[in-house]
Formats: C-alpha cells, sequence, structure tokens
C-alpha cells in the first residue's frame, strides 16, 4: 500500500492535492475527506484554531495506523495532510484520501482512521478567540 | 537514575514548563514516576486521570518499567482533526 503523510504548517492545497493522485486501473473508488475549522467552539465565536503536535509520535503512530489498514482491508494508496499551527474558520486543517478497488473497503478505511487519528495521534488544539468589536456605550 | 518529561498542550500552561528532568531509584515504574510529576506539579492532580503517558513515541501503561535516559510525554487527550 503506498502512503503519503505530511503535517504542514502552511494552507493544505486541495487542488494540488486532487492533481497529484495515482491510481492504478484495478481502483474502483477514491474516498476523499477535508476537515475544516468551524466558527464555533462549545458555543463560543472563534476566529481560528491553533493546533500543536508531538510531530515524531505522531508521524510514528499514523504509521501504525497505515500499517493497520493495509492489514485489514485491500487498499490501494492512502494520503494524509494535517496542518498545525494557527488554522483559520473556514479553512481545511485536515485532508484524507483513500484509494480501494470498491467503495465498501475505501468508506470504511477512511472512517477508521480518522477515527483512530482521534483517539491516539498527539495532536492538540486550543480555539483562538473572536475579538469582540468595542461597544461604543462604554468609550 | 534520570528521565527526560516532556509536557504538551495544556499540561505545559499547568506545570509551567515543556520538559523536566526526574530523578528515580533503578527500575521504577512509569506509575511511580507519574505520583512523582504529581507531587512536583500539584496542578496535574485534578486532571490525573486523563492524562496519556508515552515512552519515546509509543504510549505505555503505568506498569512500564523505565530505564535510565527514557524520554517520557504526558498529554491531554488528543483532539486532532
Amino acid at each position: 500500500m503506498k502512503r503519503k503523510l505530511e503535517i504542514v504548517a502552511g494552507p493544505i492545497s486541495e487542488s494540488a492535492l486532487l492533481s497529484q493522485r495515482q491510481m492504478t486501473d484495478t481502483m474502483g473508488a477514491v474516498v476523499y475527506f477535508l476537515g475544516v475549522v468551524r466558527g464555533t467552539e462549545e458555543g463560543a465565536a472563534i476566529s481560528a484554531i491553533e493546533y500543536e503536535t508531538f510531530q515524531r509520535m505522531a508521524e510514528h503512530q499514523f504509521g501504525l495506523l497505515f500499517d493497520e489498514i493495509a492489514r485489514r482491508w485491500p487498499i490501494e494508496s492512502v494520503r494524509l495532510v494535517h496542518r498545525v499551527g494557527v488554522v483559520k474558520v473556514n479553512e481545511p486543517s485536515l485532508w484524507v484520501e483513500v484509494v480501494a478497488p470498491h467503495r465498501g473497503e475505501a468508506f470504511a478505511a477512511c472512517q477508521w482512521l480518522i477515527d483512530e487519528m482521534k483517539r491516539v495521534v498527539p495532536i492538540w488544539k486550543k480555539p483562538v478567540e473572536k475579538l469582540q468589536a468595542p461597544n461604543p456605550k462604554s468609550q | 537514575m534520570q528521565v527526560i518529561v516532556n509536557f504538551y498542550s495544556y499540561l505545559k500552561d499547568l506545570t509551567g514548563c515543556a520538559q523536566a528532568l526526574e530523578a528515580l531509584p533503578e527500575d521504577s515504574t512509569l506509575d511511580a514516576l507519574f505520583q512523582q510529576l504529581i507531587t512536583r506539579f500539584p496542578k496535574l492532580g485534578p486532571v490525573r486521570n486523563s492524562i496519556l503517558l508515552a515512552v519515546g513515541l509509543d504510549y505505555q501503561d503505568r506498569n512500564y518499567r523505565l530505564k535510565s535516559g527514557d524520554e517520557v510525554s504526558l498529554f491531554p487527550p488528543v483532539q486532532g482533526g
């Protein structure tokens, strides 16, 4: 199984990632997922999320997850990009792609990978609160 | 023996540092180190049950026997995505 992992500080270019897709003619399913920063966190408006990682361990844990995917499903390739640092609202923080012979294993592997990432890969987030406009009455 | 302890995410705020050097008796367990850290950094106490522990790049349970020079990481539940 081909695998590609990037933990990046800059923006995720979805178009560049899509243009780099490679698949053989025995593959019939591509599932990809984009995780985007929402404008609220626990009910409060935010402007961004700051992601922090323990990068060496994150790369190692992603490697273990990719190994498990290769054992469980006949996947041809997995690519995953996760941003770190400050990611503004509406910007993607995560991009995942799974290429497989059929949609069943592609959906299952993609869902499993994201669920497990949220369980074991050392990445944390801190909401960046939205700055409130000054209230003219209080000035 | 000595081990290096790294703190991540808000555990850095609770301890006031990103890294600490801890001295322990030979053959100590990860749990013994953890109890020592709770004593040294009491603000970890209230969140102790949610803290994850790794040695090197792998998660380890509390019975893991530490070796001199091990690098131990403490962090809160992960939140990628």
